[in-house]
């Protein structure tokens, strides 16, 4: 009986010993901070996503009106996001992929092999004032959370995620900094060469043509301001400005403005009369970020997007969906739907088409002392049509490189309505991601 | 005569306390902690009750009295992430976010028990002033007032080893004297080039029960840097700095 209880008690203090050790031990080895030439990251993520149909809402018969796919649908999707960089001398080699991975009602579906470098650049940096890019890269410009109406030479944001990475261009760029003692802080000025050619960012405008961009960057009077110009080519010319401040020491202002020039528009009657008008766009948004003393983050946006659709143009659109939905029930003829189809995409389709947005994001970090933990609602309110998006959300970071979120957003509004009139009533996803 | 014996000796026992110039004082515990530019490594643990642990490394880089620059080399989920501080203006730089910004001064960007002050800190001469000073045994305890609201703590009490001039204890209060946290300065270490300071901080706070938090401080080195390198424009190239 000894002798078990002796070779029980030794077991045990085989067993735990180590772990006591490591507890009370507070290591830092070289090994961790060891700079090496190479690095490869990224992180893998699987998304199950639940969404209630809206049956009777104009997107839902655009996309489902050959099919009956039910209340709800289910979506499961996967993405592998790796990084890698070489650096040798003054010499960067940084690519990005990303490969994303659906089963869905359609069945299995991948992005495009052409989409999945989402950077791939080679970087000089002769001197801290002074580095060059070459080859795909993001060039994500402005200082708005949700929206960046001055983000001219980078694809547009998800408000409804505005935290994911993005697709960049093929482009040049360099960055010359200055330092100052004064007001004048920094100066930094960044030009950019963007190439629009068949298969070379062929998605961003009109092909054959050179587009020159710029930023001029101070830090003034402790306030950020970015001073930004496109010239005419791809895309229409286009200037803008923002700015940044702390204000007090939990109070950020922020705010945008761009002047686009001769922007084109594509409107849809309820007829089915397409129609395009051109005229000169003002984008602005002014925002601020408060913090609480008790740990809640407000991020509050205004957007007045200029070359957005009022609320009249998107009923027609909407009243045009509806109509060639009742033409193909009654004599199975697509054509109408077709040709709403082919106005949809990137015009009335695009997130937020509308021209007065309100944008709300509450955070609370870490609520009863709960480490790790950070709840958040957000709230994008669309003030033509009186309707918004509200998606409630918890996020979970306490093992170590593994995040969990979450999220459901649930879409209010009428008939007619840009949030009433969207294929889901409410949307319900868990994110798991582990980084490695 | 006696009343002139009494007020000569009291005169006498109260000259060595009112000698010391606190701010004096405090420069030097700051230059013996840290050389005013510098680059060096921090490891954060985050130790939770039940001994669950999450560390961080971080590679700092500072210059003069305001400009500090921080990048998370680990764990993978950060990796990348950077700061800055200039004065009293803050940004944040996260990769997959793509551009730097701004954000207040009072906000955390990690969890736990450490906040902005811990990874962005700047010299204790230059952001609080010394009330007061007492004399404990072989310790000198300062009474620091933050001299503006941009501090994250607004008073601290700090323990210095009189012989050393270096922090054995700072418990970090409110406006209202409320504990917030207690830092514990523990096995000084010979870093080189005459830096010889605890190695290891223990941080432990009333607001967060059971909880423990560690910074481990490794390889500081005086080092200058181009004032272009704590700027918005550097934040995504902070790594580059490292060799």
């Amino acid at each position: 009986m000894i002798k078990r209880y002796f070779l029980f008690s030794a077991l045990l203090v085989v067993l735990f010993s180590p772990f006591c050790l490591v507890a009370e031990e507070y290591k830092f080895d070289l090994s961790e901070i060891e700079k090496k030439p190479y690095h490869i990251g990224g992180y893998l993520e699987f998304r199950p996503v639940l969404f209630g149909l809206d049956r009777d809402a104009s997107l839902y018969k655009l996309k489902f009106f050959k099919r009956d796919e039910g209340k709800t649908i289910e979506e499961y999707n996967g993405k592998l996001q790796i990084e890698g960089s070489y650096e040798k001398g003054i010499a960067r080699l940084f690519v990005r992929t990303n490969f994303d991975l659906t089963y869905s009602y359609l069945g299995w579906e991948h992005n495009e092999p052409q989409r999945m470098i989402y950077e791939g650049y080679l970087s000089l940096k002769p001197t801290p004032s002074l580095s060059f890019k070459f080859g795909k890269q993001i060039l994500l410009w402005g200082k708005g959370y949700a929206f960046n109406p001055v983000a001219f030479v980078s694809r547009g944001k998800d408000p409804d995620d505005p935290e994911l990475a993005l697709e960049g261009f093929i482009a040049a760029s360099a960055d010359y900094i200055k330092s100052f003692n004064g007001p004048l802080k920094t100066l930094s000025i960044t030009p950019v060469i963007l190439p629009v050619y068949e298969h070379i960012n062929d998605d961003f405008g009109k092909v054959n043509k050179l587009n020159f961009a710029g930023k001029l960057y101070l830090l003034l009077y402790d306030t950020d301001i970015d001073l930004i110009a496109m010239t005419a080519g791809s895309r229409t010319s286009r200037v803008g400005m923002d700015f940044s401040k702390n204000i007090t020491t939990n109070l950020e202002i922020h705010g945008e403005f761009a002047f686009i020039n001769n922007q084109r528009k594509k409107v849809i009657d309820s007829l089915g009369k397409i129609s395009e008008s051109k005229f000169d766009a003002k984008n602005y948004l002014l925002g601020i970020r408060y913090l609480t003393a008790s740990d809640t983050t407000f991020i509050f946006e205004y957007y007045r997007n200029g070359t957005g659709f009022s609320h009249l143009e998107m009923k027609d659109y909407f009243t045009f969906i509806d109509k060639g939905y009742d033409l193909f029930l009654s004599k199975r003829n697509e054509s109408l739907l077709k040709k709403a189809a082919s106005v949809t995409q990137g015009n009335y389709g695009r997130p937020n088409p509308m021209k007065d947005y309100l944008y709300l994001r509450v955070t609370q970090k870490e609520p009863f002392n709960i480490l790790y933990f950070t709840p958040a609602i957000t709230t994008i309110m669309n003030l033509n049509d009186k309707t918004l998006s509200l998606s409630p959300e918890l996020l979970y970071t306490g093992f170590t490189n593994w995040e969990f979120r979450l999220k459901g957003t649930a879409l209010v509004g009428q008939r007619e309505t840009e949030f009433g009139e969207k294929q889901n009533d409410y949307r319900l996803e868990l994110r798991v991601r582990f980084y490695f | 005569m006696k009343k002139i014996l009494i007020c000569l000796f009291a005169l006498l026992i109260a000259v060595p306390a009112y000698a010391i110039d606190g701010t004096q004082l405090l420069k030097q515990i700051d230059r013996n902690l840290n050389p005013e530019s510098y680059e060096l490594y921090r490891k954060l643990i985050n130790i939770e009750p039940d001994g669950r642990k999450k560390e961080y490394v971080l590679f700092t880089v500072k210059k003069g009295r305001d400009k500090v620059a921080a990048l998370f080399l680990s764990p993978a989920s950060e990796k990348g992430r950077s700061t800055l501080r200039l004065g009293d203006n803050m940004w944040l730089y996260i990769p997959n976010v793509g551009k730097p910004v701004r954000i207040t001064n009072l906000q955390s960007v990690v969890g736990g028990i450490f906040n902005n002050s811990d990874i962005m800190q700047l010299d204790y001469a230059d952001e609080y002033n010394v009330e007061k000073i007492e004399e404990q045994g072989g310790e000198y305890l300062l009474h620091l007032k933050a001299k503006t609201k941009t501090v994250a703590y607004d008073r601290l009490k700090l323990w210095a080893d009189k012989n050393k001039k270096l922090p054995t204890k700072i418990e970090c209060l409110t406006e209202a004297s409320m504990l917030i946290k207690t830092l514990y300065f523990k096995e000084v270490k010979d870093f080189g080039g005459g830096t010889v300071r605890p190695s290891v901080i223990e941080t432990d706070s009333p607001l967060y029960k059971g909880y423990k938090s560690v910074i481990i401080v490794a390889n500081i080195k005086k080092k200058e840097f181009k004032d272009e390198v704590f700027t918005l424009t550097f934040m995504s190239n902070i790594e580059s700095l490292r060799k």
